[in-house]
């Protein structure tokens, strides 16, 4: 704690706190330009230079720590006149196209202009060459560009796919993309652009920042839930036309978004009412014994579910859910607490994470980007334990361990056997461990011991431990087991354990719903094949889309955020259908604050659910749900002997930036669906680059065209489902690898 | 008359009655007076002369100060015929009567343009500060102020308001000098960048 002043008045800083840092805590305004709270100072614009009182010269207050008792003066004559000159030089040759700039209204460099009144200029430069660039899906427009380096920083130290340098050359400097660099289209570097320098094709000279309206949101593309604002406005010039959402932005200053949850608005449901289809539905309900459905979906509707289950005695269907609902409860019965302990939070303090069979670059960016920001600024050992080596991610990860397919059980026995402190163990785990063959299953799972060793002297003197666990073992066969064994880490290791939940709202429907193992004869399905089909896609009944609703999501945080309406809808919603057959709510929203109290959910209601961080990242959205404590038993059972898994495998992964449906619909995104597989994998699969294939997973013919990548070693191909339509149920939820015969579609 | 001065006339007005029977003496006045024969002898003599300063509206029409504001025009450039509206969206930010919209893309030359552009004229206060306010002096005041016709729509599409083609080379488009034009000491005003080449 130290304790010194700003502008006379007593402030107290923590640790690791940064004069800009208090002074933004305790409301003093400093101005930036190049700084963001979610990377390291980046110290380019020298906009935030402080004065202390009784010494020569300015400091940059965004990097520099307060000493002791001094008095810091934010603003002066003296620093007025120097900040405006900074301002003038940022102007130099700047274009005054601010007429037809996307920027205009929100941009950082106009703001500033005029809040130092420059009104003329006594600067001047040899203008250079500048060109326009185009990098995919985003434009570089040389001339904007101020150079204050944020973009190359995130895409560094949250991104972590290292794609944007400095091209150094003094007024001739430019931001430049990295050769062959895996850059994943976040848009991350566009966000946090101050200027227009950066922009997307699908938004550019659509519209001005001021026309639109921001819609406080959170992503329902995956599990993070992350806080984004939709920007709606009328299409056209037409009074009375419909709204459409133009971008996706975020609190840039903060949080993060994958290329999914920026790019992948486009779509919404525009179906009116129909009675007659209303009807039928109305009909189906009174027939079905059943309901399908997926996790894409708010906990309200899953709560509706659930007292349609109660009232009516349906069977709720939802296997990748009931997967994840089964992995938490044996998981919780040997922790001792309902939920898991980690948080996004905690990765990206720890110094030591282990990343246990998940993809995790298409599987959840955002965990990817936490991992990325521990490696970058604490120095994290990223440890990567699965069957296939990722090239998007070897920037981040530091000690990549290859296991064999389905040996997952041993893996985490070896784990555990590593990392359990052996010292006040109950006697029968003691024994438990002891017991294991470490031999066999480092054999069987191909995991050297050297490896391990390496792997536990990394973690000495570490004090932040993490384990992230991923879907490969949620849907593995022995899952109970292996919840069980992962259990013992949060409670007996210093490790906060992570499971990823699958889907959207995975971990809500888990915790709301009692899912059913098997289908009775009849169902409905909701965004899910059934008898009768609800979507909002192209089902019997429409359905709002997730941006036409309002409701909460649980997030992989365990947090319970709020998400709102974006684009109007004018049909039929589930609350409609339970309303008619016997429920009786109002809106959908009604039901938040019924959602199960004895799993941890608060009593608010939706109204009093804020959506929002501080200027200081404090997280202030909805609320974090109670972890109960529950009674911990421990019985976990032996490792089953681990199966041989030859042959041509593939593992369902979906591609980067795509997870469902809905991120498939998008224009934004490239949305080829082929099957990837390595040279090796062709060769031994008898396959050849853009060949059609054809192959059969259980019961469903899966038909797809083969891409070989060329970064890409070992037998296992990736097979995505996103462009299912309706998927099925077993789609998102059978094992992730599974062995095929893979025929080759002549024609 | 002087610049800048008004000649008021002062009209005396008698004071009017207090007592009752002063009242009484003024309407008895007024009742056989006869008056209005002399304003009806007026309306009879200036209906038989032919020199009347009455407008034949619509044969005839007043002519309007160049400063008059009625239903807007686009302008073009007058040199190439190009739209001068760049869409910064300016005009429909400040419109008080929110009765401008537009919407713009980028076009194949990557130029912002502007597909659509409308004013409810209906809704108009014919303020003029979509006129002040436009950077390209594209928006501003015509005079024509008859809006008569079968809709309201008609009067406000982009295309009734730009100006045509063959009117621009007719050298039919004149510049504004309302609100929003250049003001002769302009000039004067402009602080110089120094330049390093």
């Amino acid at each position: 704690m130290t304790t010194f002043y700003i502008n006379g008045q007593k402030v107290t800083a923590n640790k690791n706190d940064t004069i800009l840092s208090v002074a933004r805590r305790e409301g003093f305004y400093i101005p930036t330009l190049c700084y963001l709270t979610k990377v390291k100072p980046i110290s380019s614009c020298r906009l935030c230079v402080v004065e202390v009182e009784g010494q020569n010269g300015f400091i940059l207050s965004c990097q520099t720590p307060p000493v002791e008792g001094i008095n810091v003066i934010t603003d002066s004559q003296k620093l007025f006149t120097h900040r405006q000159n900074i301002m003038k030089m940022y102007d130099v040759n700047h274009p005054l196209e601010c007429g037809v700039c996307d920027k205009s209204g929100n941009c950082d460099l106009q703001n500033k202009t005029l809040d130092f009144e420059v009104s003329s200029q006594e600067f001047s430069a040899k203008e250079q060459k500048r060109v326009i660039e185009n990098w995919g899906f985003i434009k570089y427009d040389e001339s904007l560009c101020i150079l204050c380096e944020r973009c190359v920083h995130v895409c560094n130290e949250v991104v972590g796919d290292n794609a944007l340098k400095i091209g150094v050359g003094g007024y001739k400097s430019r931001i430049v993309r990295v050769e062959d660099s895996s850059c994943s289209e976040c848009g991350e570097c566009m966000a946090v652009c101050p200027v227009g320098a950066l922009t997307t094709k699908d938004f550019q000279y659509k519209t001005n920042a001021w026309e639109l309206q921001k819609i406080p949101a959170t992503c329902a593309h995956c599990s993070s839930g992350c806080q984004i604002f939709y920007e709606v406005k009328h299409v056209g010039s037409c009074e009375k036309s419909d709204k459409k959402v133009y971008r996706v932005t975020n609190d840039v200053d903060i949080n993060s978004l994958c290329g999914a949850g920026r790019f992948a608005y486009d779509f919404n449901n525009s179906s009116v009412k129909d009675k007659d289809k209303f009807e039928k539905a109305i009909e189906a309900f009174h027939v079905a014994d059943t309901i399908v459905f997926n996790s894409y979906i708010t906990n309200e509707e899953a709560l509706i579910l659930q007292r349609l289950k109660e009232k009516f005695g349906y069977k709720l269907i939802n296997s990748s859910a009931l997967k994840y609902q089964k992995f938490l409860q044996e998981f919780s019965k040997s922790a001792g607490s309902m939920l898991y302990n980690g948080t996004i939070e905690d990765i990206k303090s720890a110094d030591f994470a282990i990343v246990l069979g998940s993809k995790i670059s298409s599987d959840n960016p955002i965990v990817k980007y936490a991992l990325n920001t521990a490696q970058k600024n604490r120095r994290a050992e990223i440890c990567y334990l699965h069957p296939i080596q990722d090239e998007d991610i070897k920037q981040i990860v530091t000690q990549h361990i290859k296991y064999e397919v389905g040996s997952e059980e041993g893996v985490v026995a070896l784990l555990l056997q590593l990392f359990l402190n052996q010292e006040n163990l109950e006697d029968s785990l003691k024994s438990y461990i002891d017991e294991l063959d470490i031999g066999y299953l480092s054999a069987e799972s191909n995991i050297g011991e050297e490896e391990l060793s390496k792997l536990k002297a990394k973690s000495i003197r570490k004090q932040n431990f993490v384990l992230v666990i991923g879907e490969d073992l949620i849907t593995h066969k022995r899952a109970e087991n292996i919840a069980k064994l992962i259990g013992l880490f949060q409670k007996y290791t210093q490790f906060k354990v992570i499971i990823i939940p699958t889907q959207t709202n995975t971990l809500g429907v888990s915790l709301i719903c009692d899912l059913d193992e098997k289908k009775g004869n009849y169902s409905i399905g909701y965004n899910v094949k059934g008898n009768f089909t609800l979507s909002c896609f192209d089902g019997d009944l429409s359905m709002p889309s997730l941006n036409q609703q309002e409701g909460t999501f649980t997030t992989i945080d365990k947090r319970v955020v709020p998400t709102n309406v974006a684009i109007s809808y004018n049909g039929y919603c589930l609350n409609d259908i339970a309303n008619a057959i016997g429920l009786n709510k109002k809106y959908t929203i009604d039901y938040t604050i019924e959602l199960p109290h004895e799993k941890g959910f608060i009593k608010k209601s939706f109204d009093e659910l804020s959506n929002f961080y501080n200027l200081n990242g404090d997280d202030n959205r909805g609320y974090a749900l109670e972890n109960k404590v529950v009674n911990s038993i421990v019985a976990v059972e032996s490792v089953e002997d681990i199966g041989e898994f030859n042959g041509t495998v593939v593992y369902r992964c979906e591609s980067v930036n795509q997870f469902n449906y809905n991120t498939f619909v998008s224009k934004n995104l490239a949305n080829d669906s082929f099957l990837i597989g390595s040279n090796q994998f062709a060769i031994a699969a008898k396959i050849g680059d853009g060949d059609e294939v054809e192959f059969s997973i259980g019961e469903n013919l899966i038909k797809k065209v083969f891409k070989i990548d060329k970064k890409l070693k070992g037998t296992i191909a990736m097979n995505p489902s996103f462009d299912r339509l309706l998927s099925d149920d077993w789609v998102s939820s059978s094992y992730r690898y599974q062995k095929v015969t893979i025929k080759r579609v002549e024609g | 008359m002087k610049k800048g001065t008004q000649n008021y006339i002062n009209i005396h007005t008698e004071s009017s009655p207090q007592k009752p029977f002063e009242m009484f003496k003024q309407i008895v006045k007024r009742t056989f007076k006869g008056e209005m024969f002399v304003g009806l002898w007026i309306v009879f003599r200036e209906m038989i002369r032919f020199n009347i300063h009455t407008i034949q509206y619509p044969k005839e029409k007043l002519p309007l100060s160049p400063r008059y504001r009625a239903v807007h025009k686009l302008l073009r450039l007058i040199e190439s015929g190009n739209e001068r509206c760049i869409g910064c969206g300016l005009c429909e930010k400040i419109c008080i009567a929110n009765c401008i919209r537009m919407d713009t893309k980028i076009d194949e030359n990557s130029r912002k343009v502007v597909t659509e552009y409308t004013i409810n004229l209906g809704r108009c206060i014919y303020c003029g500060y979509c006129a002040e306010v436009c950077p390209e002096l594209a928006i501003v005041h015509g005079d024509r102020y008859e809006n008569v016709s079968e809709q309201r729509a008609h009067f406000v599409l982009k295309d009734d308001m730009l100006t045509p083609l063959d009117l621009l080379k007719q050298k039919e488009q004149k510049e504004y000098p309302g609100f929003g034009a250049i003001s002769d000491e302009a000039d004067k005003f402009i602080k110089k960048t120094p330049l390093a080449y």
